[in-house]
């Protein structure tokens, strides 16, 4: 890593895929078995042979796959402490070493009587270390090539998040009072302050749910300045752990939608209700909010969501799920997100 | 020569309370060189509509996004007003219309609002001869949500998804809902192409409803046996006569 970064070069430093992640666990599972079905039917040569040699792989490689997936799980909160060079070493050896392992644990399963030889038993290994070593590499160029991705995302959805409209409309709103209630000029000033140096300081690390929470009030209550008494908001966040983490800035994009397209085209406004909550080893997110019947459909809506979508993908792969509900004359999204917090607890 | 010269007669309309307020206190800034008097304001365009039927304003500052009307097509409806208003708009952000604006000279001002472009709009709107229907047609892609009519005195509204149909006779085009039927000044063409997602032309001088079409009968001539299409409409006895021409129509509703 170069020791002076322009803006131009915030690359991430690379890291080792989360073992604890089911995309990171689903990708390993397909792709091993695709190559042993490639190597399987490589070297067969009838549809029948294809099938016993796959068995005949499997009965290794099943063990040392689940195993191995089952060792990084738990192993998974130390790589943490590593860096990237000693996680690739820790990762090779130590899958080379349990396909040794099961090898030789399995005895005659895998070795016909008088057949052992110290060969087929190093092969196995340096095969084993080898095939996570391939696998190691498909994760790094996976991170790489999403990592642009990322930069851009956070570029759009910078942009996306706070719709010039609001700012506008918001610095007119306070000018508007300024004479009048100095005071609640000063607060709603202070307000947008906070909002965008959370926008501008993006870093896709993950917040407390309070932070979060009270990033949203905020914005709120400059939305509120402008339209008074139509916008009504009601949360609900009975069962909801204060630990829980989450991405930053994921409310406030919904509560902008959910005020631009819905409350604001309403004359007497209307309540958008949000409800966060934790469930299972989830973390619950749904917004509520009532709209103008209408047949077009709002453009602006899907960009905004489709940010949220890919921002909530890269961070958690398969792991987060995104609902939208639009009715005639309402519009409800729901997002789940794996419960994580500082400690690491997996459930709440 | 001297002589006094009467107050700019002013009327604000925006949804958003402090901007109303902004507007004012910007307003009575400029009173020292220019002499302005806020004769009223509206939260909406249905209220700005019926405040100003009853009295006059000079100048009426629009917000361009507001709920149920917008300001372009408030302003299309006061338009009809016997002495129509000028109007300056006023918006935070909006692509379109301000593109839209340039291209037309319209007079905009863009949120927050400088105590100065506030002036020099004023100034120069004071002699601007009021906008065409035509040129605020132009203003936005979106259709109006009610046509209108200036009838004894007031501004009539009449809200489109009413419509049954629209026919085109000498100068002026009848509306006509289940309960009435009103002229307007407005061509057929320039109807058919703002509501175009809404209505379907049957004949050279006619438009319906797609949503009101119930079916269609054919209709023998008496003299030479000739017959033709005609389109019946929900709540409506009268038949309307479909054209050769448009006769695809029966197949593609019917």
């Amino acid at each position: 890593m170069p020791k002076h970064q322009s803006i131009n070069q915030n690359l991430q430093p690379d890291t080792l895929p989360n073992f604890r992640n089911i995309g990171v666990t689903l990708r390993t599972v397909l792709w091993i078995n695709g190559m042993a079905l490639f190597i399987a039917a490589a070297t067969a040569t009838s549809w029948l042979e294809v099938a016993l040699r796959m068995a005949d792989i499997s009965a290794l490689l099943q063990p040392v796959l689940l195993s191995s997936l089952l060792i990084l799980y738990l192993l998974n909160p130390l790589f943490a402490r590593l860096n990237y060079r000693q996680g690739i070493i820790v990762v090779i050896l130590l899958t080379g070493l349990i396909t040794l392992i099961i090898y030789l644990l399995g005895g005659d399963l895998y070795v016909q009587p008088g057949e052992y030889n110290n060969f087929l038993a190093g092969r196995n290994a340096i095969l084993g270390s080898i095939i996570a070593g391939l696998l190691l590499v498909y994760f790094r160029m996976r991170a790489q090539a999403l990592s642009p991705a990322l930069q851009a995302s956070r570029l759009q959805a910078l942009q996306a998040r706070i719709r010039p409209h609001f700012l506008f409309n918001t610095i007119n709103a306070v000018l508007g009072i300024i004479r009048t209630n100095p005071k609640r000029a000063e607060t709603a000033l202070e307000d947008m302050s906070d909002l965008f140096r959370m926008a501008m300081s993006y870093s896709g690390e993950l917040v407390s749910v309070q932070k979060e929470v009270a990033l949203a009030r905020q914005y709120l209550a400059l939305e509120l300045l402008r339209l008074g008494n139509r916008l009504k908001v009601n949360w609900h966040m009975e069962n909801l752990p204060e630990d829980a983490l989450l991405p930053p800035l994921i409310l406030q994009p919904l509560l902008e939608n959910a005020v631009y397209h819905g409350i604001e085209p309403l004359t007497d406004g209307g309540l958008i209700d949000i409800r966060l909550y934790c469930s299972g080893n989830e973390l619950h997110l749904e917004m509520y909010n009532p709209r103008e019947e209408q047949g077009v459909h709002h453009e602006g809506n899907k960009m905004a969501l489709a940010n949220i979508r890919e921002r909530l993908n890269l961070q958690f792969d398969l792991e987060a799920r995104y609902t939208v509900e639009a009715g005639k004359d309402f519009y409800r999204v729901h997002i789940l997100l794996p419960y994580v917090n500082e400690v690491n607890h997996d459930s709440c | 020569m001297t002589h006094v010269e009467l107050p700019l007669t002013i009327f604000v309309v925006d949804d958003e309370p402090p901007a109303r307020n902004r507007i004012k206190e910007l307003l009575s800034d400029c009173s020292a060189q220019l002499p302005v008097e806020v004769i009223g304001e509206a939260g909406n365009g249905y209220d700005a509509l019926t405040q100003l039927s009853e009295i006059h304003a000079d100048i009426v500052l629009v917000d361009i996004r507001m709920p149920q009307m917008d300001g372009i097509e408030l302003a299309q409806h006061l338009n009809k007003l016997p002495n129509p208003p000028r109007i300056i708009f006023t918006t935070a952000y909006d692509d379109y219309a301000i593109k839209a604006f340039e291209l037309h000279a319209v007079d905009y001002l863009l949120k927050p609002i400088r105590l100065g472009r506030l002036f020099d709009a004023l100034s120069h709107v004071r002699n601007a001869i009021p906008m065409r229907i035509q040129e605020l047609l132009e203003l936005t892609p979106e259709p109006r949500k009610n046509l209108s009519i200036h009838e004894r005195g007031k501004i009539h509204l009449i809200p489109i998804q009413d419509v049954l149909y629209l026919r085109a006779e000498l100068k002026y085009v009848t509306v006509r809902t289940t309960s009435h039927e009103y002229l307007i000044e407005e061509s057929l063409t320039a109807l058919e192409k703002e509501f175009i997602t809404r209505f379907i032309r049957i004949h050279r001088n006619c438009l319906i409803s797609k949503d009101a079409i119930e079916g269609f009968e054919k209709v023998v001539e008496d003299k030479d046996g000739e017959s033709h299409w005609t389109a019946k409409l929900k709540g409506l006895d009268e038949r309307l006569p479909i054209s050769r021409r448009q006769q695809f129509i029966v197949k593609d509703f019917g």
